[in-house]
């Protein structure tokens, strides 16, 4: 029978690709069908280029960044023992709870030139502010380090399930042929764990390239602040909707390029013995130093702009009150959008398995959703709900929502789960399949079981996403379901950063559990 | 069956459960009926404060009337509206600048209100010529500096700050800011494209650092020395100077505000927030209503108590710390100006280098 053929079974994964893919589409078919008009001839003319490149500058920065910070961190957590090595192999994941817009509060306020590093500079030197150098946040470099430090625990999740998962008897005789620890790192581990490792930066550059906030509060010229400012500044929502393509044709190179070095269904490791590597144990000084490390990355990734946000939000003693129902319609659409992102990147996962073409259609839809900043999706649906003639309000407003969630996050779900898969011999399924295993008792049986590990990352991370979104939120919530993103993004155009701190740290909070669990889940997964 | 029927079920059944978490206790988005008891007014604001909750839920308790209130981005409210058609629910737009108001007129999302009442009470230059919106509190952009360092003479005019003398000394936020784009419209509407262009090119070539944070950021930054003009809206260095925080009033006590001129005599740049009837609303007593509560002196008292704007009603007691500005006098532009030169305005930004 040939491995695929269009039957019903097709219609699932079919009917998601439009699910998905329709708000992305509406979007953009608008920008295209609106024609040239004289703002998009000044944007071609001076700002496509600057946008561009600076955009291409900051995600560059930030690949560096993330994979400097991730791969030698998930490296050392798998292979050696060293003091606080559990601890970290947690904590690191926790900068995901993080929304990047504040991260870039935090982290102006901590290094803007009226705040307490430069203050104490000031104050202990008797110099003005035009007297020394001070590292500029408010550049490409320094949004990418804002993004990147958010961002990393992707690459982070993933080259550490990479080198976890890898196979104790490659490694093992690449010991016993006189490899040193750096030769087994850059000519053994590192080959092949890249495609997975490159899968985590995929997301993680597509995540950046489509952020607003962070660029625009730092007054980085990135397409994503030129897609807004096409629209508010100009008023033409549709050269928005196509200056988004240029953001979704960077999203199809990278996953085109990441695709090509992974190469087919990647690395195919037919035995089954991923015991737990022999840790090696770390003579004194170097385990000290490792820990040393590992305590900068979190310090600077987490807890310094957390205590910041907390010590401003203690500074003006805002009442918590009044943020409970801002977090129960937070975590309201946060379960209903990871239910229905979570359901879409399950039936992609399963429908690649089957099919090629499937495959690969189902993860760049899914890809041109991630890409496009949520504000452009958040287009596509007022262009869809003109169709329909309806007010955006009660469960139309909802329901386009949690379509916009789906539409953008599906992809954060779909990776975790198909990295899974890869790793996977083909041939548990195919046995299966030889001894009748088919429908429902096979998911449940066979996919289910395999995909677990997969599946709960995707799931914690696609609800982690969604308590962070904003833009969409902001235009597309109903009557009273103000969540606590839109609250702190209220109080930080006002200018009210004190303000927005609480609600910003209730976010970081309701994220953190799941990440939690995350981490406590992906390190069972190692120890199994 | 399949685990996909299975799946499809899932599917409806969340559906479901969605419909039924729409909550009860949510105000839902029927029209307001004949039937006075629920009477429904729906605000459209692109204003966010905490203040404006106060003065809507007073309105509430005197009139019986709930509101329901949509706030998001003007841009977004507008896409919104467009995208809802006859069936939106919006009364009321409430815009935090009169560019904004005028891109709801201009696409054909408000209605005129020709109201005796509400033109006695707000003078003829904060109001639309055709009544399609009235302002409700003023806003002013001016500029904060270092007294130490300049003399008021050295600043009177916007002209000023494009001389030689200012180079390395201005600080200012980004051009895609809706003030900044306001201010520059006024500009175009002056000196026409091309002076505005060279003014903006002038002041990029002054600008002490690359433009980025907000106005308060660019009041610190005097008070940092990184640069002695920053170009603000009023109420966040008033802001400033009724803070709790020593270091906040500080700032505010070492810099002193002035509302610079266009020319000798011209008078200076005001925006407003302003409010609009929207095409969608039916029930236009209300909607006057509505209004008419902002410009009492208990709404005025409210909408600026906060965030520090100055109320238009004559004889409105000042919010605290409005005070320590100067006087000025108010140009006589015609505010819809702002609107029509905002795209034209960020053309120039962008062709004067201004990120």
């Amino acid at each position: 029978m040939p491995r695929w053929m269009p039957s019903a079974s097709s219609i699932p994964p079919v009917l998601i690709v439009v699910l998905v893919g329709l708000p992305v589409f509406a979007a953009l078919y608008a920008g295209i069908a609106a024609g040239d008009g004289a703002t998009w001839d000044h944007i071609l003319q001076n700002r496509l280029l600057p946008y561009t490149s600076t955009t291409l500058l900051t995600l560059l920065i930030a690949a560096i960044i993330m994979l400097g910070l991730a791969v030698p961190a998930a490296w050392m957590i798998t292979q050696y023992e060293f003091p606080g090595r559990v601890f970290f192999s947690w904590a690191l994941i926790l900068p995901l709870a993080m929304p990047g817009y504040v991260m870039a509060y935090a982290w102006a306020d901590l290094m803007g030139v009226a705040g307490p590093l430069q203050s104490q500079i000031r104050a202990l030197t008797g110099l003005s502010a035009r007297d020394y150098w001070f590292p500029d946040l408010f550049s490409a470099p320094g949004l990418a380090f804002v993004l990147a430090s958010t961002l990393f625990p992707y690459v982070y999740i993933t080259a550490r399930a990479a080198f976890s998962m890898q196979s104790l008897a490659t490694l093992e005789a690449a010991r016993s042929l006189g490899a040193s620890a750096m030769d087994l790192f850059w000519r053994v581990a590192l080959p092949v764990a890249r495609p997975s490792i490159l899968g985590g930066l995929c997301l993680a550059l597509m995540e950046a390239a489509a952020d607003y906030g962070a660029a625009d509060f730092l007054g980085v010229q990135t397409l994503g602040v030129g897609i807004i400012r096409s629209w508010t500044s100009f008023g033409e929502p549709n050269t928005a909707a196509r200056l988004a393509l240029m953001l979704v044709f960077i999203a199809g190179v990278l996953l085109v390029a990441a695709r090509l070095t992974q190469g087919g269904r990647g690395v195919q490791q037919t035995s089954s013995r991923w015991l737990t590597p022999h840790r090696t144990k770390l003579p004194r000084t170097a385990a000290w130093a490792v820990c040393l490390i590992c305590s900068i990355i979190l310090l600077i990734c987490f807890i310094a702009p957390v205590s910041r946000l907390a010590w401003l939000a203690a500074e003006t003693g805002a009442r918590a009150t009044d943020l409970l129902p801002l977090l129960r319609a937070t975590l309201l659409l946060g379960i209903f959008g990871t239910i229905m992102a979570f359901t879409a990147a399950l039936v992609f996962t399963l429908a690649a398995k089957r099919s090629h073409a499937l495959r690969l259609s189902t993860r760049l839809i899914a890809a041109a959703g991630y890409a496009a900043p949520g504000a452009v999706l958040g287009l596509g649906a007022l262009y869809m709900l003109r169709e329909t003639g309806q007010a955006l309000s009660g469960i139309v407003a909802i329901s386009l929502l949690v379509w916009i969630y789906v539409s953008r996050f599906t992809s954060a779900g779909v990776e975790p789960m198909q990295a899974t898969l890869d790793r996977l011999p083909i041939n548990l399924d195919n046995a299966a399949r030889s001894l009748g295993s088919r429908g429902l008792v096979h998911f449940i049986r066979i996919d289910l079981p395999l995909l677990t590990p997969g599946a709960l990352a995707a799931g914690l991370i696609l609800f982690v996403e969604i308590l962070k979104e904003l833009p969409a939120t902001l235009m597309l919530r109903p009557f009273g379901w103000d969540t606590l993103a839109v609250k702190a993004h209220a109080y930080a155009t006002d200018e009210r950063l004190a303000q927005a701190t609480l609600p910003s740290l209730l976010i970081v909070l309701a994220g953190l559990l799941p990440v939690l669990l995350l981490s406590w889940r992906l390190s069972q997964t190692e120890r199994s | 069956m399949s685990y996909r029927t299975h799946l499809i079920a899932g599917l409806s059944l969340l559906v479901g459960a969605v419909a039924a978490c729409s909550n009860p206790g949510e105000p839902n988005d029927v029209e307001a009926s004949a039937d006075a008891e629920s009477r429904v007014l729906t605000l459209y604001s692109s204003r966010h404060y905490d203040s404006d909750k106060e003065l809507y839920a007073m309105f509430e308790a005197e009139t019986g009337v709930k509101l329901d209130v949509r706030e998001a981005g003007a841009s977004q409210l507008l896409e919104t509206m467009k995208a809802e058609g006859d069936q939106s629910p919006a009364d009321i737009i409430i815009a935090a600048d009169a560019g904004s108001l005028w891109r709801f007129k201009d696409a054909g999302l408000t209605q005129p209100l020709k109201s005796d009442a509400l033109e006695a009470l707000v003078p003829a230059n904060y109001r639309a010529a055709d009544n399609h919106w009235y302002g409700v509190a003023r806003r002013m952009r001016g500029i904060a500096y270092d007294p130490n360092r300049w003399d008021p003479a050295d600043l009177a005019q916007w002209g000023m700050l494009a001389m030689d003398d200012k180079a390395g000394e201005i600080c200012v936020r980004s051009s895609s800011n809706i003030y900044n784009l306001s201010l520059m419209g006024e500009m175009i509407h002056r000196f026409g494209s091309e002076g505005a262009q060279a003014w903006a090119t002038a002041i990029v070539a002054n600008m002490a650092r690359n433009p980025q944070g907000g106005d308060t950021d660019q009041i610190r930054a005097i008070a940092a020395g990184e640069c002695s003009i920053a170009i603000v809206n009023h109420y966040y260095w008033v802001r400033l100077g009724a803070s709790d925080k020593a270091t906040d009033t500080q700032v505010a006590e070492s810099t002193t505000f002035l509302f610079p001129e266009f020319a000798d005599g011209s008078g200076s740049h005001v925006n407003i927030t302003g409010a609009a009837v929207a095409t969608t609303a039916d029930d236009l007593g209300l909607a006057e209503q509505f209004i008419e509560f902002l410009l009492t002196e208990t709404g005025q008292s409210y909408l600026t108590r906060d965030t520090k704007e100055l109320p238009l009603l004559v004889g409105t007691p000042l919010p605290d710390g409005v005070d320590r500005l100067p006087s000025f006098t108010a140009s006589d532009t015609a505010l819809d100006v702002y609107g029509e030169n905002q795209a034209e305005a960020q053309r120039l930004f962008d062709l004067a280098g201004w990120n």
